[in-house]
């Protein structure tokens, strides 16, 4: 009966070295990537005429890729949701009064400099490094700050659920409104500049058609989305120290 | 044989990872594993997009380089790091209210104390 743990240790350590190195032997056999092919060389090349944006990462993700940018968001979502549903039962909830004075003042000084770099950062995804998925976590970032430092009854005053839900929403509308844009053009749905999206002037704020939009609906989407999950956690901490360590609530 | 060293720490991360997922028996040890998992793998679509000398694949930024790193593995990286922040958030919350409905994070007890 002791034996059974240690054989079963044995036997995963030796498959898990075997695998790894059967692994590493087929990373040593792959051809060397000084000279790219496919579709990465046609994004470096040609990432900038096609979609008038500088980022091609932000190209990928938003023009090339768009359909399974909006599927990864629909997971976000449907985290969301999961989490909501765990959490929602209980109804009211103690706030903690926060953290001490210095904490307080020192975040209530960095909370607009904290939005505006998460606002730039979403705002220009598409010219420099940045976008939507970015700007949206330190959006969340911001909420999960007040929500530590001034207790959650105070964050949830100033950014209610309700608010977090709609603006959620409107992000993932957002995004298919701008798709569905392209599938009435006769393009194909999250189409950018062959739907008839003006280009721009490469580098400019304004430019790249439908990227800056996109940007903004996954910004909404992903910093509505993470605020959301962390006050419901949170929430749930708040109500819990109520009962004794271990004890089963119902 | 420097070139590779980055997969190697891919290997270590990973082992780590599983070590954790196999023979820990608290539920938040579960948990870290499973997130490192999710890094080693970020980490290989890194590595894999990386070439020597490479740039960020920004043209703002870029420099007179014509060399850039891949961007699709760093594409597919940003998302991935989002929804695994998800996700383990989803794990966590189970993990709450497995807590609170048995009292305990051990996995043997918590298949003990079922019904």
């Amino acid at each position: 009966m002791n034996i059974r743990p240690f054989l079963f240790r044995i036997t995963a350590l030796f498959l898990c070295a075997f695998l790894g190195v059967m692994l590493f032997r087929g990373i040593a056999a792959m051809p060397p990537k000084e000279s790219v092919t496919g579709p990465a060389a046609h994004y470096l090349e040609r990432a900038s005429r096609e979609t008038g944006a500088r980022n091609v990462v932000g190209a990928i993700l938003f023009d090339y890729r768009a359909f399974d940018t909006l599927g990864e968001s629909t997971v976000i979502f449907t985290a969301v949701c999961g989490i909501s549903m765990l959490f929602s039962r209980r109804k009211f909830h103690r706030s903690s009064s926060g953290l001490s004075f210095i904490a307080k003042r020192g975040i209530g000084i960095m909370a607009p400099f904290l939005i505006m770099y998460a606002t730039v950062i979403i705002l220009f995804g598409h010219i420099s490094p940045g976008g939507g998925f970015q700007g949206g976590t330190i959006f969340a970032t911001v909420t999960v700050l007040l929500c530590v430092v001034f207790g959650s009854s105070f964050e949830s005053s100033y950014f209610p659920p309700k608010t977090k839900e709609s603006l959620e929403s409107g992000g993932a509308l957002l995004f298919c409104g701008i798709g569905l844009v392209g599938l009435a053009a006769g393009t194909g749905f999250l189409s950018n500049l062959s739907a008839g999206f003006p280009a721009g002037r490469e580098g400019s704020l304004l430019s790249a058609g439908t990227i800056p939009l996109l940007n903004i609906a996954v910004g909404m989407k992903v910093g509505a989305g993470l605020s959301a999950i962390f006050y419901s956690m949170i929430k749930m901490l708040d109500t819990t120290n109520d009962y004794r360590e271990g004890g089963p609530i119902r | 044989m420097t070139g590779n060293a980055p997969f190697l720490v891919v290997g270590i991360i990973f082992f780590l990872g599983m070590y954790a997922i196999l023979f820990e028996r608290n539920l938040i040890k579960i948990a870290i594993g499973i997130t490192l998992l999710e890094a080693s793998a970020n980490l290989l679509l890194i590595v894999l997009g990386y070439r020597t000398g490479g740039s960020i694949p920004v043209y703002t930024l870029a420099g007179g380089t014509r060399t850039m790193v891949l961007p699709t593995p760093q594409a597919l990286t940003l998302t991935a790091i989002v929804i695994g922040l998800a996700t383990s958030a989803l794990l966590l919350s189970l993990i709450i209210l497995l807590y609170r409905h048995y009292g305990t994070l051990d996995v043997r007890e918590i298949r003990r104390l079922r019904g």
